[in-house]
């Protein structure tokens, strides 16, 4: 029992601190910074905590929480990127209504499901695990009530939302009631002894319907694009990476524990690969015509989940490394491309337009520079991060026979480009309207230093990551 | 560490001096001297006789899941070293045309610089995958350059082209991967001399050959402007500043070529025999089609942007015969041509620098004022149409040779290109020197100094040099295109 608590650190820590910072905040007022400042302060905490159990392993409450390498490492990206969200959120403070320290607090437990989803091996833990996340997101995507964008995507995020959460449970339900069990070992000892059959493919299909939505994948996409220009930007940060890999978390979990069997497999990979050949072309296409960047970067995070389900859908150990590294290059671009955002939206709080990063590079270089990086990582030029990302997937659906959904996501890729680099266009090659420089804290400017060199080396020497990722797998 | 490092280590150099504030144009200048020289020691040092790359760096770099082992493996044969010479001899040609006080200096600089370390890397690197990425690589400055320094109309111009080569970049990609997953998995992996050792022992079914030449002969011709992917070209040369313009034309776009004969046709032949009828048919549509075009512009940019195009035809011709002779001629006309284009536009720039003007009507009788400019563009345009004693006639009449036995009636048609290019080219010379002097014109100055006259000067010599003696390049291109038929 002790080493379980010691294990669940990040999750029994980030709730805690989390509880403890609501009260006090409620009694003795602090100030929101201050609150912001010692929510960063958790996460290196909760971070620090989990390095002594690096190389622990072990299942827990009889198959229910696993913690392995991989647990480790989703939950590590959770705390980088719930703490980048609260370095954004303290980066826009001006944007967001004072005085609300639950702003900044709610990322913790947000945070704390998703680490708890990186460790799930039982669906009743993953269907908790997910509603953590859902709902807070809930309460995130409509928090600015005042503006009427942002109800209107708290509305849409909480219908499709709750409509998403009843398939997921329906799926439970049917494959509960058929095997007998909700633990992973279970169901993937059922499929060993007895055959497939409908009902157990029907709790199946809804389950990855469930997920989809969490993927943000075609035909689950639609709150996508209007949740991500009603939110506050360092939600939509937060939704864009954290949520959408909390799903994949999952389904690298489901589709390679419980569904793994060929009886299974042969009903999900044709699934699988018709979402990601669906969310490839329709993201990739959808977002061209986007002058909202938020919004075009919502129709690209569907592309992104399609080069994701495509990386999934090779169904072997290849393709589970290309989706892990896959995040960590979207992590690094999608946190320096926000960063900019919000600093822009500084001067221009109604929202920013591509228009509004005409001649970007003379206003701040650096700012330029890291959105670019970004673009271009995300367009999966090479020698950035995002390049390889989108080779491994390639190369791991093509090893796995999918020859059609290569070309098709190649050809996608490729128009994709044309609305990245309608951003670098933007800033590097138009004349601004007016050259008012923009100022940095040094903090920031470190962070997009960071982020800006990390997305090339990382790139260019793309062994650390690639071993772990191998180590992880192992 | 090799010779070869070198060349990519000092503009690396530089470009991080750039980025130390030492100033841009003269780190520029230093480290594209430094590396002329360096790649003419190369060339002095080079033994014509030795089977096998020489300068040879091989270092393991990264292995990513599902890839075999990338390594920087560099290396020199005779092939690239003569597109190593054309490479350092066109940059610092283009860096010491380019207008001093530029604005965002810097930059410009390391773009220039950027694009020549990405065009030496492409050439030098024995590993598909560094292949892939230096190219890559050079591209990105090459629409900066355009979109920022370009002349009017950059916006588009440079959207397009990005669009264009990226594209093609990508077919090419996929094509490499399908390569790769064409071999067996113990087979696999990017070291193109092994790779060509492999497929020399273990010949690969047809029709899957067939299919990723396909990819190949896309990505790569698109990147060199194979009739019908060519409309990125004459539009970009247009708008692009003057130094990027003889970089990428005279440089950069070599890259496809020289994987069309580095890559895909050692590795994948039954490939190049399924696609050899279309490839005749396409090239004699960048030959005929648009040297017919190239007669009709009405602005010398343009009309060079199009020359460069229709020259393309020859090297595909070359490419496409795939023998000795012709190999030979096509490495010799890749030079010859990208000397002589990069002359060209570097003139072309002069005069619209000078003038103001770039279209024919409005130019006329400038002989008078520029002697200089006249003489070159004059002796540029002679290499260009194929004129004996400049560099392009050696090239060409390897190529005839080469493909004059295979396929005498598509080389009969070929050349009759060289009317075509005689009859723009000409008109050019007559209408931008000759004539009457148009009043607006009577106070437009040559290139005075030799400072100035330099960049103008290695290019004109090199053109000499070459058609003089084609022994300087043939005698270290013809052991190793020997070499490479010895052991098919």
């Amino acid at each position: 029992m002790n080493t379980f608590f010691i294990l669940c650190s990040p999750e029994f820590f980030l709730t805690a601190s989390a509880l403890v910072l609501l009260l006090w905040q409620a009694f003795a007022k602090l100030n929101y910074k201050s609150v912001g400042v010692l929510v960063l302060a958790d996460y290196l905490a909760a971070g620090v905590l989990l390095l002594p159990f690096v190389e622990n392993q072990g299942i827990f409450y009889n198959g229910l929480y696993v913690w392995d390498k991989m647990a480790v490492l989703w939950k590590v990206f959770f705390l980088i990127t719930g703490f980048l969200v609260s370095y954004i959120s303290l980066e826009s403070d001006s944007l967001i209504p004072k005085a609300r320290a639950e702003f900044y607090i709610l990322p913790l437990l947000t945070t704390a499901g998703m680490a708890l989803l990186a460790s799930v091996r039982d669906f009743i833990l993953l269907f908790v695990g997910l509603e953590i996340v859902t709902v807070s997101f809930y309460v995130f995507v409509a928090f600015q009530r005042e503006f009427p964008s942002a109800l209107e995507a708290g509305m849409k995020y909480l219908i499709i939302g709750a409509l998403a959460s009843s398939f997921l449970v329906m799926g439970i339900a049917f494959v509960f009631g058929i095997t007998g069990s909700t633990q992973f070992d279970e169901v993937a000892r059922f499929a060993q002894k007895s055959p497939v059959n409908a009902p157990l493919i029907l709790g199946l299909v809804f389950i990855l319907v469930g997920l989809g939505f969490k993927a943000s994948a075609v035909p689950f996409h639609v709150w996508t694009p209007d949740v991500y220009q009603g939110a506050s930007t360092p939600i939509t940060t937060f939704l864009a990476v954290g949520s959408k890999a909390a799903g994949f978390v999952v389904l690298l979990r489901i589709l390679n524990l419980p569904f793994y069997d060929p009886g299974f497999q042969k009903h999900w990979i044709p699934l699988i690969v018709l979402m990601a050949l669906l969310s490839v072309v329709f993201g990739n296409l959808a977002a061209i015509p986007q002058r909202n960047i938020k919004r075009m970067l919502g129709y690209s995070s569907i592309s992104h989940g399609g080069f994701l389900l495509m990386g999934l859908s090779a169904h072997n150990k290849i393709g589970c490394a290309a989706v892990i590294y896959y995040f960590f290059a979207y992590l690094v671009a999608i946190f320096a491309a926000f960063l900019v955002i919000v600093l822009l939206e500084k001067n221009q709080p109604s929202g920013v337009s591509i228009k509004d990063f005409n001649g970007l590079y003379q206003k701040n270089s650096l700012m330029a520079w890291s959105m670019a990086f970004a673009m271009i990582s995300l367009a999966g030029l090479p020698p950035l991060m995002g390049f390889f990302g989108k080779l491994m997937v390639f190369l791991a659906a093509w090893e796995s026979g999918q020859h059609l959904l290569v070309i098709v996501g190649a050809i996608c890729a490729a128009a994709g480009l044309y609305y990245y680099i309608g951003v670098v266009r933007a800033m590097f090659w138009t004349e601004p309207e007016n050259v008012q420089r923009i100022d940095l804290s040094p903090a920031t400017k470190v962070l997009l230093w960071i982020l800006s060199i990390g997305s090339i080396l990382l790139g260019f020497y793309a062994e650390p990551v690639i071993k772990l990722v191998g180590a992880v797998l192992s | 560490m090799s010779f070869v490092s070198v060349l990519l280590l000092v503009p690396l150099l530089a470009f991080v001096a750039i980025l130390f504030r030492v100033p841009a144009r003269q780190a520029a200048l230093g480290a594209s001297l430094v590396n002329f020289l360096v790649s003419l020691w190369i060339y002095f040092h080079y033994d014509p006789q030795f089977q096998g790359y020489q300068f040879v760096q091989d270092i393991r770099w990264i292995q990513l899941p599902a890839l075999p082992e990338i390594h920087y493996h560099v290396g020199v044969d005779g092939i690239n070293l003569a597109l190593i010479l054309l490479t350092t001899v066109v940059t610092l040609a283009a860096v010491i045309v380019s207008p001093e006080g530029i604005k965002r200096e810097g930059e410009f600089y390391s773009y220039l610089l950027a694009i020549s370390l990405g065009a030496l890397g492409a050439f030098v690197s024995l590993d598909l995958f560094f292949f892939y990425i230096f190219h890559e690589f050079a591209l990105v400055p090459t629409f900066l350059l355009i979109g920022i320094w370009g002349s009017e109309n950059r916006q588009f111009v440079s959207l397009q082209i990005t669009l264009y080569l990226i594209v093609g970049s990508m077919i090419l990609l996929v094509g490499i991967l399908a390569l790769l997953v064409l071999l067996p998995a113990d087979a696999r992996t990017f070291d193109i001399p092994s790779l060509i050792n492999y497929v020399q022992t273990h010949p690969l079914p047809i029709n899957k050959e067939s299919l990723t030449f396909g990819f190949l002969l896309v990505g790569f011709g698109t990147l060199v402007s194979l009739f019908p992917f060519y409309t990125w070209a004459p539009s970009g040369y247009a708008v692009a500043p003057t130094a990027a313009a003889m970089l990428h034309a005279g440089v950069l776009k070599k890259f496809g070529l020289y994987g069309l004969l580095r890559v895909a046709i050692p590795l994948l032949p039954g490939g190049l025999e399924q696609w050899k009828m279309l490839l005749y048919a396409l090239l004699l549509g960048n030959i005929l089609y648009i040297g017919y075009v190239t007669i009709a512009q009405k602005e010398l940019t343009t009309m060079l942007g199009y020359s460069s195009v229709m020259h393309m035809g020859y090297l595909f011709l070359g490419l496409a015969t795939w023998n000795k002779i012709g190999l030979s001629g096509v490495v010799v006309l890749m030079v010859a041509h990208g000397l002589s284009i990069a002359l060209l536009f570097a003139l072309a720039g002069e005069i619209k620098d000078r003038t103001g003007e770039i279209k024919f009507s409005e130019l006329g009788g400038l002989g008078q004022r520029m002697p200089f400019v006249s003489v070159a563009f004059i002796l540029a345009s002679f290499a260009s149409i194929g004129v004996p004693g400049l560099a392009n006639f050696a090239g060409e009449l390897l190529i005839f040779f080469g493909s004059w036995k295979a396929q005498p009636w598509i080389t009969a048609l070929a050349i009759w290109g060289i009317v075509i290019s005689a009859v723009y080219q000409l008109r050019a010379v007559q209408s931008v020197f000759f004539g009457k002097l148009p009043t607006h014109l009577k106070e437009v100055e040559d290139i005075q100094g030799i400072t100035k006259k330099f960049p103008y000067i290695l290019l004109m010599s090199f053109l000499l040099l070459i058609g003089m003696m084609p022994n300087f390049l043939l005698s270290v291109i013809k052991p190793t295109v020997e070499q490479y038929f010895a052991t098919h």
